[in-house]
């Protein structure tokens, strides 16, 4: 199945909470966020707009409110919104959600050996998208165990405070990083994904 | 016809859920070893560890373990989220401090913490440090369970949330989660750490 939204282009992706923080990404010219937080159904507005204008919308179903894990919800984020993707740490949630031709994330909780075994376990197929590592910042101690299970592109999320690590998350290996802080999506505005610079 | 089965009494006197004693023993031994399959038990129990924690063994087959921490003097810790074939509720909790006597309980629920505290079992929570964002709704809920212990996942982030969590909640932290090199254990202890949890046999003393 052709999936017609946009994917990833640059390797920070800011992660939003509400309409503010969605707007400051934009004004830095990010064509692409990740929504975290918040209530998705408060922000609507401005992210159906940004959707139009062709940015990468991509979301935690994990973290945000206002949405149920079932089919109804992720019909209206693929159908009626045109997001680009999700992201989950529950499998059954993104098999469901590539019916839909969302992108399918595969969250991994990284937080000892015990969970991050578990979280490798959970992928399922299809193959998803990406998968996501939480936190970012144990990227750097766990790339090695991740790359014997999968080839997936692997983003880092959550607790990337400062240039400096966002920059030892992509060093690591991560093709993506993601980070709520906006002085830190600063300095990555103009670095692209890994892969599109190999393309 | 109906099998005889040999129940094993199983029921211990008394139940130490005594967190002075485990902050003495950390203050003398900081590292809990943690365990995930039984075969690494008996290295646990060679080595000088005051504390071991079990974190997925199956739930009813945990008596002996548990009874082989404790022969040894130390203290035997389950994390009730992950084992094996327990509720994981008031009943479940019920059944490790009375039947199996635990001297603690690890966990990442609230309401578990409670039941624990009324079983007088020391009460470790988990605090889950996947995301930034969540922090604030994690030490809300933290503060209002009061734990007797907080442990927090993964060690990476400790230095980065250490003066957070300690203005929300002053209670004792254990470090855990990808604690695999000296260095580690060493930053943890620096930054005020009661003791690190680590399933990595080389840091155990």
């Amino acid at each position: 199945m052709a999936v017609r939204t946009p994917g990833l282009s640059g390797a920070m992706l800011p992660a939003i909470r509400d309409g503010s923080s969605l707007n400051q990404a934009l004004d830095l010219g990010y064509r692409q966020v990740l929504v975290e937080r918040g209530s998705l159904l408060a922000m609507l507005g401005p992210l159906v707009a940004a959707a139009r204008q062709g940015i990468a919308i991509f979301v935690n179903l994990d973290g945000v409110a206002g949405l149920a894990g079932d089919s109804a919800a992720l019909a209206f984020l693929a159908t009626d919104l045109g997001f680009s993707g999700v992201l989950s740490v529950k499998p059954q949630l993104l098999r469901d959600a590539s019916r839909f031709r969302l992108r399918t994330v595969q969250r991994i909780h990284a937080l000892d050996s015990t969970g991050l075994e578990t979280g490798l376990n959970s992928i399922v197929s299809p193959a998803p998208y990406a998968i996501a590592i939480a936190p970012a910042v144990a990227v750097p101690q766990v790339l090695g165990t991740i790359r014997l299970t999968t080839k997936a592109p692997v983003w880092g999320t959550g607790f990337v405070t400062s240039a400096d690590q966002a920059n030892e998350v992509l060093s690591a290996g991560a093709d993506v990083v993601s980070s709520s802080h906006s002085e830190v999506w600063l300095d990555f505005i103009r670095i692209p994904l890994r892969s599109v610079v190999a393309q | 016809m109906a099998t005889r089965i040999a129940v094993p009494h199983a029921r211990v006197s008394a139940v130490d859920g005594s967190v002075t004693r485990l902050l003495d023993a950390f203050a003398r031994v900081p590292v809990a070893a943690v365990i995930s399959r039984a075969e690494e038990l008996p290295q646990a129990l060679a080595s000088q560890v005051p504390a071991v924690f079990f974190l997925r063994p199956p739930a009813f087959h945990l008596g002996p373990l548990v009874w082989a921490v404790q022969a040894r003097g130390k203290m035997a810790f389950v994390h009730i989220d992950l084992i094996a074939g327990l509720g994981k509720d008031r009943a479940g909790i019920a059944f490790l401090a009375r039947e199996i006597g635990v001297n603690g309980i690890i966990t990442s629920h609230s309401a578990l913490v409670a039941a624990a505290k009324a079983e007088r079992v020391i009460a470790m929570q988990r605090l889950l440090l996947h995301d930034d964002l969540a922090l604030p709704s994690a030490l809300a809920a933290l503060d209002h369970a009061r734990p007797d212990i907080v442990e927090v996942l993964p060690g990476v982030i400790f230095p980065l949330v250490v003066d957070r969590i300690r203005a929300r909640v002053p209670l004792p932290i254990i470090v855990g989660g990808f604690v695999t090199e000296r260095g580690q254990r060493d930053a943890a202890l620096e930054r005020g750490a009661l003791a690190i949890s680590t399933g990595t046999t080389s840091l155990w003393p």
